[in-house]
């Protein structure tokens, strides 16, 4: 589960972390896109000496490589795979482009997941006119995700103490053993729901069509940089795929 | 009896929640174990049951090192009744939750629905069988809660915060039932924060602060100290109170009285005898 | 000023088979302080719901009578409305703060009121400084105490103004220290000129606090007057109230044939009685 640590927001004071949110979901489609329309190994190569120094901007450097160990298995994966199942004339060269291809996406959204807060993301929803109701239950699912963890454990160790057995057994008594935690956790979550709706009710939530907020999230002039500088390389990739062709030299790969 | 041996036990291996614990509860005691949240008093409670394991340390059981045990088979003898009832009940009627334990546990179907109906009926739920326990009122599923683990008659009684929410009627009720079962030779032990539910009912209190225990003793001395009621974030009793305040006026006034009965005779020397 | 006004309100919830409160009738003037105490299933948590609005608007049933708040009736005002006149801290701390951190569970009352963000912004300044909760802004709701948690209800319910704080046993949960401290705020605030209704079973801790005590059993008012007074009656044996100890020492004095001046609230106030008599 290493792998996910590169979408786990921290708080950190980096330039990247002081962008839009906006911006940043710009960016990290145009780069995403970017990468998407290539399968040869140098074009992702390029792609990737433009990201790792934005991945460096945002200090998280070290997070991502314990994310890319933990994805490791999975690049091998799709590395033996699609060289053993390719149809192309050097399907090595082709697999590790893909590879290297994923490496891009991850880390392009990872510059996303990582840097924006999830109240930020909330708020970045609501101003692109989400409405209220959607975005804060997204931000109140998160907010809750520790709480229903940890009444899970509790409700283990309670019917554990009782003499449920979880960890023993072939796998029908397990699959059985599931619900004496399941049916405890939806009652507990249904009531635990009630009463914060009560709570919500109490403070007059959707009281107000107009409703209004403390902090919202403007651009600023390096917030339109940043997503004028991505749409406008998106736009001279996808000319050159297009339109003018990539030079010879782009494609060269591994002869096996 | 329940001894523990220098215990040490961290989640995941960085918080650290038990520091070095020692202690020795003999059979038929009635015990409180009291502390900020976080002191380490559920984590405690667990290493007793098996549900969790020292990682420096032992726990016995009566001599016998629960490292071998299963928590099923330690389940047997340690009956541990969790604050939130609704972390157990999950089945159609409170008759099913309560065989489903004692099943768990290896009794036949006779000796199951025997115990299951003499335990329904100590705790006043005879009534109430065929209910969905759903349906109950708060204080009803946890005693649907307490019945399913009484029903086994294990030997150590452990409860987790039994009396939050609880009105005065019904503490006294779930007192009353407590001293029943030590009376009949059970060990009682209570984790809580009530202070007045422990000076009335439990002789021997534990204090625990950082994971550590930094008081046990006699109830009354441990709660009138005031260093552990300021690490365990406790007031004072009711009856400590007014013993200090009897005593600033009336020196010869003991300051340790804790009990409602001890004040009453004290005060009723003095205005009546004048002499104490 | 009267703020709450009951008039033979009943009220029954859907599905169950007795009524949850029967013909109340109760008023309750501005600044008072009222605790609010009786057995499980007397109807003190339904009497709170029906004066912030949550019965009827958001636990439907069979209601008879009224209930007035600041002369708006329940029945007619939205509960969003009712929230500004009075406003509720529930039970568990955990269910009342829905967002990530402190700052914005202070605002979100305001926010969904349509409050101006400036003003917003001054309100939770204020209420931080109030409850002292600088060192909190920033926390998430899981990594603060029970306590804490409580601290920040509070602090999200006042950002509101409301001029009636219902607060429906606040301390359950919290240790000793905290319910101490979590009464103490409501006591101040009473002091401030907020009209405070309570509910709460530890009556050693609020007694000496509150102007005025109401007993329920079984959805009626069987009690309702001076903490002294109340404390004292039979009924408070027969239903289970959790009489404070120096009262019990009080009536028991007095059944073996000494009476004390004045009943005590308190082990100090007892102590004093006690030497007040044996000097006299």
């Amino acid at each position: 589960m290493s792998f996910l640590e590169v979408f786990q927001y921290t708080r950190k004071d980096s330039i990247i972390h002081n962008l839009d949110p906006r911006a940043k979901l710009v960016l990290a489609f145009s780069f995403a896109s970017v990468s998407l329309s290539y399968t040869a190994i140098i074009p992702q190569l390029i792609i990737f000496c433009f990201i790792f120094p934005l991945i460096v901007a945002s200090k998280s450097v070290r997070r991502w490589i314990t994310s890319m160990k933990g994805l490791g298995a999975l690049l091998l994966f799709i590395l033996v795979f699609n060289t053993l199942l390719s149809t192309s004339t050097t399907p090595f060269s082709y697999s590790l482009a893909l590879t290297f291809r994923l490496v891009n996406l991850m880390t392009s959204f990872s510059l996303f997941f990582l840097t924006v807060h999830p109240d930020q993301l909330s708020q970045a929803l609501i101003q692109m006119r989400v409405r209220f109701e959607f975005a804060f239950a997204v931000s109140m699912a998160m907010r809750y995700v520790p709480t229903l963890a940890n009444e899970a454990y509790a409700i283990m160790d309670a019917q554990r103490a009782r003499g449920v057995e979880l960890d023993k057994g072939n796998i029908i008594t397990r699959i059985r053993n599931i619900v004496p935690i399941i049916v405890p956790l939806i009652i507990v979550s249904i009531r635990r729901a009630l009463s914060v709706a009560e709570s919500m009710e109490s403070r007059a939530f959707g009281a107000s069509q107009n409703r209004t907020y403390m902090e919202r999230l403007s651009f600023r002039k390096r917030d339109w940089a940043v997503v004028i500088v991505s749409l406008f390389v998106f736009i001279v990739v996808l000319y050159f795929n297009l339109i003018i062709g990539l030079p010879e030299w782009m494609f060269y790969g591994l002869p096996f | 009896m329940i001894m523990l041996e220098n215990v040490q036990f961290a989640y995941e291996g960085i918080y650290s929640a038990l520091r070095g614990v020692s202690l020795q509860i003999n059979t038929g005691e009635r015990i409180a174990i009291m502390g900020t949240n976080g002191a380490g008093k559920t984590t405690l409670i667990k290493h007793i049951n098996g549900l969790l394991r020292p990682q420096n340390g032992r726990v016995f059981l009566d001599e016998r090192n629960t490292a071998h045990m299963s928590v099923a088979e330690i389940a047997r003898e340690v009956g541990l009744v969790f604050q939130n009832p609704d972390h157990q009940l999950f089945l159609d009627t409170v008759e099913k939750e309560i065989l489903f334990g004692l099943k768990k546990l290896g009794f036949s179907e006779e000796e199951a629905k025997e115990r299951s109906s003499s335990t329904l009926e100590k705790l006043g739920l005879t009534d109430l069988i065929e209910r969905s326990p759903f349906s109950l009122s708060g204080g009803e599923r946890k005693r649907v809660a307490l019945a399913s683990v009484l029903a086994s008659h294990p030997r150590i009684l452990a409860l987790d915060e039994p009396t939050i929410g609880q009105d005065a009627l019904q503490k006294r009720y779930l007192a009353e039932l407590l001293m029943e079962m030590n009376e009949a030779g059970k060990t009682v032990i209570v984790v809580t924060h009530d202070i007045e539910f422990v000076i009335e009912y439990f002789p021997r209190t534990i204090a625990m602060a950082d994971g550590q225990i930094i008081a046990d003793g006699l109830t009354g001395m441990v709660l009138s100290n005031s260093k552990v009621q300021e690490l365990c974030s406790l007031t004072s009793p009711q009856m400590t109170q007014a013993a200090k305040a009897l005593a600033s006026y009336f020196p010869t006034v003991s300051d340790r009285m804790t009990q409602l009965d001890e004040l009453e005779a004290t005060i009723t020397q003095i205005l009546e005898g004048g002499r104490i | 000023m009267v703020l709450v006004k009951f008039d033979n309100f009943s009220f029954k919830y859907i599905g169950a088979e007795t009524l949850a409160l029967r013909k109340i009738d109760l008023t309750i003037e501005e600044g008072e302080y009222v605790v609010i105490t009786g057995p499980s299933g007397c109807g003190k948590t339904t009497l709170c719901r029906a004066i912030n609005g949550l019965v009827p608007q958001f636990h439907r049933g069979y209601i008879a009578g009224h209930v007035y708040v600041d002369s708006h009736d329940t029945r007619e005002n939205e509960v969003a409305k009712l929230s500004t006149i009075a406003g509720m801290v529930f039970q568990q701390p955990e269910n009342q703060l829905v967002t990530l951190n402190v700052e914005k569970e202070i605002a979100f009352g305001p926010e969904n009121l349509g409050v101006p963000p400036d003003e917003i912004r001054s309100r939770v300044e204020e209420a931080i400084q109030l409850f002292n909760l600088e060192q909190l802004r920033q926390k998430h709701p899981h990594e603060m105490s029970g306590g804490e948690q409580q601290r920040v209800a509070l602090a999200s319910i006042l950002a509101m103004k409301p001029r009636i704080l219902i607060a429906d046993e606040p301390t359950s949960n919290l240790d000793p220290k905290s319910a101490e401290s979590i009464l103490k705020i409501l006591c101040y605030l009473n002091k401030q000129g907020m009209t405070v209704i309570l509910v709460e079973h530890r009556l050693d801790l609020v007694s000496q606090d509150a102007s005025r005590i109401i007993l329920m059993n079984e959805g009626s008012i069987v009690a309702d007057g001076d903490p002294r007074e109340i404390l004292t009656l039979e009924v408070c044996n027969e239903i289970g109230i959790g009489i404070p100890k120096a009262i019990q020492i009080y009536r028991r004095l007095k059944q073996n044939g000494i009476t004390l001046p004045e009943v005590p609230l308190s082990g100090h106030e007892l102590a004093k009685l006690v030497k007040e008599v044996s000097q006299a």
